[in-house]
């Protein structure tokens, strides 16, 4: 069954300052206007090659002329509405790099954004939309009028419009503490802790904390970045992610015992989603080329055979088994539609052992607004948590897909609960291999020195650091970097779109540095790292030539000895000429020569 | 034709290759074998006490098992069955007697299992006397016939193994001339590569496998591995488990490099110890004949005509109403960022390390001594460091050549052995995969009342009746074991396939029975005693359909040009659903390369904006 579900989708205008105090830049540091086009482009790259869609707006302000539904009297100068909502294209991309420059006047931040959310509401008029979303990107270096705040506060809120600010300098001195889990890392490195800010920064700076917190209380923070914090975790892209579907069942436990929950995507692999196609290389046309497949039998002349005159079949083993599609779906294994059935319940550290399948983690709660079912499923989580088990369940998707088997594990957070599950193997699924043992081994066994040089290594190289207030900060975390295979496929497909005859460019510097060791621990492990050298012995192995079979030289050598033996011979001493086909041919075979020196001395005695 | 199959092999499809087996310098040419060598003496056939099975039935059931689980996981490996010690002979020149060999090397078919079915029970054993009986025992002779048998067989073989099972530790009660043989067959046999392993079974004194057949078997891997096991195996499960334990070849998916940095470099072997198993592909079989056909593809010029060589043919995506062209190599280039290997980038401890970070299956490293001489001391040092001191190593991971690479957390994971003494763990990393931050979806937590200590009490002694121990081999695919069953059922002319145990389905009624009253006093607990939750459900599911197929299908709205043309031109072709656009392409007979929804998009887009 497939339920058509109109996807939701998400709006968002991006808002940027382009006033000439953006220009401005401390030595040796990029210009905000640089740094803040730079995650504007990466963003709409993003939204263009990812195929996303969601509308997105772009409204400039301080710049030169003013085009915007709200300029009246001389009121909302140099704010221009440079594209309305739509899906991000191409041209967007161009124009953004072409485009894009610097303007020479000041605008008010605050009225900008009453431009944007003024789109906002009329854009999305009588449409569905999840999601609203403005993203402000401004130094703040200008004079606001703060007397229409709290009417703007209450008029965002009452659109459900989220905000999000990108700053060139950190809201606070200090980081923000980490969550811990799914909210988001610290920002990088305080660039300028509230120092060398304008009066009209730190004021302004006070007007984006009041309207966060208002509008999100403590958490509100949480959504002011800075600019290079914006370029490496693509901070923008989280208030419009899309949000996975949501997957209805029956927790069951027996036949009487049901709860309703919902189960949601909550990890799995993201995957490239668009593939090649094939095209002429002179034409560029994809319907120059045609693409055709022959079957043929597997005999010298590959006779050719029609595709109707083949019939599917299976391999089983040694046999093959010619099973037609219809009988194949008459006969295959049924299932009889969604399931979360409870088979038992196990020791978590028993479930941990295996290994888990599959590409995905599903986090299950119970049925939204369904305060029992909620009540019955905490009992569950809050049962299994306590006791360290997890529940081992059937789960199947919907009726056309095949069962899985998987466990439930408890998560317990401040705010909610869960249940996670993760698929486990099937027997046929595993492979068990035997090791030989490393531990006890005398010929690996390490040294005492040894363990301390690798004991030395490990510490220098810890990527958990304490920070003054003695909170452990993980200052690599996996979670937080953008998978580097699309961003470098999108700057391909982004060069090569602008520039049809240019070779690719160069992986982008910042994309290689996200996926080395921090600097500061690649120096810290450097002493360490030499000690290790120096008492460790590695050598690579210079390769010998394959080690040959004894079939290989047998076959070659020795194969002829065997036909020169007359036959009376064999008849007279068969044990040890069947000895020559084996190992050592030359000794069998001189070994059999000399009894047959004696028989002939026999008979001629 | 050949050579254009050879040109074409790697471009048939544009589909992200697969993930194993396609990478590693490391090829295996060749296929494993392995052979059964079964005492068939009548010790073998006496019946355990409380009628447990006899040693030969166990190792008949054992057989069976290795035989269904090479057809379904290595249908290429060759295995043969050789019974010893048998009155009547029957071998490939009959120049061995006491000597039947059952099954010569071959890859196991239905007839094969369904041979071994005939020789289990009551009636197997009468099966058994009558066509083989049990007579004098000669190990010599027997091993020198599959040492034959070995030698007789035209393909390379990779890996070469050979079972004995049996009850008797002398089994030529003290003829020295017999005992000698026995040794020197086993010599040579050990010689060309083949490795023997013993798989004893109990008998009433003991098995003392001091006596003669410590001289037979293959010594261990190395000279620290326990290697012979003196216990007999008493239960079947036991056996299975060894004889699964030493029946595949563990064999390296890849060997790469491990990079502490500095040049400090170790060589490690890459190994998957669990892969989701999958019905194989359908092959085409000619009609008449039955036998396989080959499929080769080609491209050619749709004006001229002309076949179209590689360097004839670019990539193409399109996005928007731009398309954008690559060549080939390009499109592989992107995909490079480093060679292959592992590198480390640091340590953090093990509680970093989040249960819900699952994307893939994990895989698992072992040093690669022969590669880089010291690999192994060097790598047992980490994994004795990382386990004492609780941390994982993390590293950068790029398995094979152009592809981009993904961090992994190695987890260090120290030897266990169970009961009977089997490795249950083996010794190395864990190599966990760990998300990106666009795998982590964000997810809208639904925020409810809690239960109260009372509501939990009573959900842990539901969960304490219902606990089990649970063992990760302990479910079968019961979508796999349909498919094999009805393949032998059409292969054996079976009038239906045997059923099967669908092992993934609960137990209800035994559950309900264990759980008693309980149930009632939780819903008492938590709901109402009007609320029903299976009430009320989103949509109702329409009743079973009737089978026939494609049911009742919305009625077709065909869409006119004039509307298709307005959403190409406003870019709005995504607001409409697969269906709709895939009656689009048919309607206007516009050829799509997929059914994703982009793509059939792209091809409207393109048909309509010429």
């Amino acid at each position: 069954m497939l339920f058509l579900i109109n996807e939701s989708k998400s709006s968002l205008v991006l808002c940027m300052d382009v006033g000439f105090s953006m220009s401005n830049s401390e030595p040796g540091q990029e210009p905000s206007f640089e740094q803040a086009k730079k995650v504007i482009q990466k963003f709409v790259q993003r939204q263009v090659f990812a195929e996303n869609k969601d509308e997105v707006g772009l409204v400039l302000f301080g710049t030169d002329g003013t085009k915007n539904g709200l300029a009246e009297d001389g009121q909302y100068e140099n704010i221009t509405v440079h594209r309305r909502l739509m899906m991000p294209d191409f041209e967007l991309l161009e124009e953004i790099e072409s485009k894009l420059q610097p303007g020479g006047q000041q605008a008010d931040w605050l009225d900008a954004l009453v431009v944007c959310m003024d789109l906002l509401q009329e854009e999305t008029m009588g449409k569905k939309f999840e999601r609203l979303n403005i993203v402000l990107l401004t130094d703040l270096n200008v004079q606001t009028s703060a007397d229409q705040l709290d009417v703007i506060i209450d008029s965002l809120k009452k659109a459900r419009i989220t905000l999000q600010f990108f700053l060139p300098f950190p809201v606070d001195g200090e980081d923000r503490a980490d969550g811990g889990g799914d909210g988001p890392g610290p920002s990088a490195a305080p660039v300028r802790p509230g120092k060398g800010l304008s009066r009209q920064q730190t004021q302004g700076l006070e007007m984006v904390k009041n309207i966060m917190t208002s509008l999100e209380e403590e958490d509100g923070l949480e959504e002011v970045y800075t600019f290079s914090d914006a370029l490496q975790k693509l901070s923008i892209f989280k208030r419009i992610d899309r949000r996975p579907m949501a997957w209805p069942c029956h927790l069951t436990i027996g036949s009487s015992l049901t709860i309703r929950i919902v189960g949601y995507k909550a990890v799995t692999e993201e995957k490239v989603k668009k593939s090649w196609a094939i095209v002429e290389a002179q034409s560029h046309q994809r319907d120059d080329v045609k693409r055709e497949t022959v079957y043929c039998l597997d005999d010298d002349n590959e006779t050719e055979v029609q595709k109707d005159d083949t019939i599917q079949g299976f391999r089983y083993g040694s046999d093959i088994v010619p099973f037609s599609k219809v009988d194949e779906d008459q006969m295959k294994y049924k299932s009889d539609g969604k399931c979360f059935s409870v088979l038992g319940f196990t020791k978590q550290e028993l479930v941990r052992c295996s290994p888990f399948m599959g590409s995905q983690v599903v986090k299950v709660f119970a049925a939204r607004d369904d305060e029992h079912a909620a009540v019955a499923l905490s009992a569950l989580i809050r049962a299994l948590d306590s006791l360290k088990m997890a529940a081992i369940v059937r789960y199947a998707y919907d009726r056309r897909s095949n069962p899985q088997v998987g466990a439930a594990f408890p998560c317990i957070k401040e705010k909610y609960e869960c249940l996670l599950y993760v698929q486990l193997p099937f027997m046929e699924d595993l492979r068990q291999f035997t090791f030989p043992v490393l531990e006890n081994n005398k010929k690996f066994k390490p040294s005492e020195s040894q363990l301390s040089a690798v004991d030395a290594l490990i510490d220098s190289m810890m990527l958990v650091e304490k920070d003054e207030d003695g909170e452990s900060v993980d200052v690599f975390k996996v979670n937080h970097i953008p998978n580097p295979q699309f961003q470098r496929l999108f700057q391909c497909l982004h060069h090569r779109g602008v520039n049809p005859d240019d070779p690719l460019p160069p992986v982008e510097p910042w994309l290689k540095r996200d996926l080395e060791r921090p600097q500061a621990v690649s120096a810290r492990c450097q002493t360490p790292l030499q000690d290790v050298k120096t008492k460790f012995p590695l050598k690579v192995v210079v390769k010998k030539k394959e080690q040959k079979t004894s079939a290989d030289v047998f076959d070659q050598e020795h194969a002829f000895t065997l036909t020169s033996i007359p036959c009376e011979v064999s008849h007279f001493n068969r044990r040890s000429l069947f000895q020559v086909g084996s190992v050592n041919p030359v000794r069998d075979f001189c070994t059999l020569i000399l009894s047959l020196l004696n028989l002939h001395k026999n008979v001629s005695y | 034709m050949a050579e254009w199959r050879e040109y074409y092999q790697n471009e048939d499809d544009e589909v992200e290759e697969d993930e194993e087996d396609s990478g590693g310098a490391y090829k295996i040419s060749g296929r494993d074998s392995l052979v059964f060598l079964v005492d068939a003496s009548k010790e073998m056939f006496i019946k355990g006490e409380d009628g447990e099975p006899s040693n030969f039935d166990m190792t008949m059931q054992c057989v069976r098992s290795v035989y269904t689980s090479k057809i379904i996981s290595s249908d290429k490996d060759l295995v043969a069955l050789v019974f010893y010690g048998t009155e009547q002979s029957k071998n490939p020149r009959n120049s061995f007697k006491h000597v039947y060999v059952y099954h010569d090397l071959d890859s196991p078919g239905a007839k094969h299992v369904q041979d071994i079915d005939k020789l289990q029970g009551e009636k197997g054993a009468q099966l058994a006397e009558k066509t083989m009986g049990s007579g004098e025992t000669s190990l010599g002779e027997a091993l020198w016939c599959c040492s034959n048998l070995y030698s007789d067989i035209k393909l390379r073989l990779s890996h070469k193994r050979l079972m004995i099972f049996t009850c008797r530790d002398d089994p030529h009660v003290g003829d020295s001339a017999k005992d000698r043989q026995a040794r020197t067959k086993a010599a040579d046999l050990k010689e060309t590569g083949v490795v023997i392993d013993l798989m004893h079974l109990t008998k009433p004194e003991g098995f003392d496998v001091s006596l003669f057949f410590c001289d037979i078997v293959s010594p261990p891997e190395d000279e620290s591995e326990l290697g012979l096991q003196t216990e007999p195996c008493r239960k079947l499960e036991d056996l299975q488990k060894r004889v699964r334990a030493k029946e595949l070849k563990k064999r390296a998916q890849s060997r790469l490099t491990f990079s502490l940095g500095e040049g400090v470099n170790l060589a490690v072997g890459v190994y998957v110890l669990a892969r989701t198993a999958t019905k194989p592909p359908a092959v085409r079989l000619y009609r008449d004949t039955n036998e396989p056909v080959r499929t080769k593809t080609r491209y050619f010029h749709a004006h001229n005509g002309g076949i179209l060589l590689p360097n004839d043919m670019k990539r193409a995506q399109v996005y928007g109403k731009k398309q954008i062209v690559m060549e080939k190599d390009e499109v592989d280039e992107i995909k490079k960022f480093d060679d292959p290997g592992l590198v480390l980038m640091g340590f953090k401890p093990m509680e970093r390390l989040k249960l819900h970070h699952h994307i893939r299956p994990a895989l698992f490293i072992y040093p690669e001594e022969e590669q880089i001489s010291g690999s192994s001391c060097m790598f047992t040092t980490l994994l004795l460091k990382c386990s004492e001191k609780n941390v994982f190593a993390l590293c950068r991971y790029i398995p094979r050549r152009n592809t981009p690479p993904r961090f992994v957390a190695l987890v260090p994971q120290r030897e266990e052995l169970d009961q009977s003494q089997t490795q249950a763990t083996p010794p190395g990393f864990r190599v966990i995969f760990l998300p990106f931050a666009d795998d982590i979806r964000t997810v809208d937590a639904h925020v409810g009342p809690t239960a109260s200590d009372e509501q939990v009490d009573k959900m842990k002694e539901i969960v304490h009746k219902l606990r089990f121990k649970y063992r990760s081999d302990a479910f079968e695919n019961p979508m796999l074991q349909q498919h094999y069953r009805n393949l032998e059922a059409l292969a054996l002319d079976m009038l239906a396939p045997e059923p099967i145990e669908d092992l993934t389905m609960p137990k209800v009624q035994m559950m309900d029975d264990r759980l008693g009253p309980l149930v009632q006093e939780f819903k008492d607990l938590v709901y109402p005693p009007d609320y029903n939750p299976e009430g009320k459900p989103a949509a109702k599911r329409k009743p079973a359909e009737s089978g026939g197929g494609g049911a009742e299908k919305k009625p077709k709205v065909e869409m006119s040009e004039e509307e298709l043309k307005n959403h190409v031109e406003k870019g709005t072709l995504g607001k409409l659903t697969v269906p709709v656009l895939k009656d689009a392409c048919r309607q206007f007979g516009i050829r799509t390369t997929g059914t994703k929804k982009q793509e059939l998009i792209d091809a409207l887009t393109m048909q309509f904006s010429k």
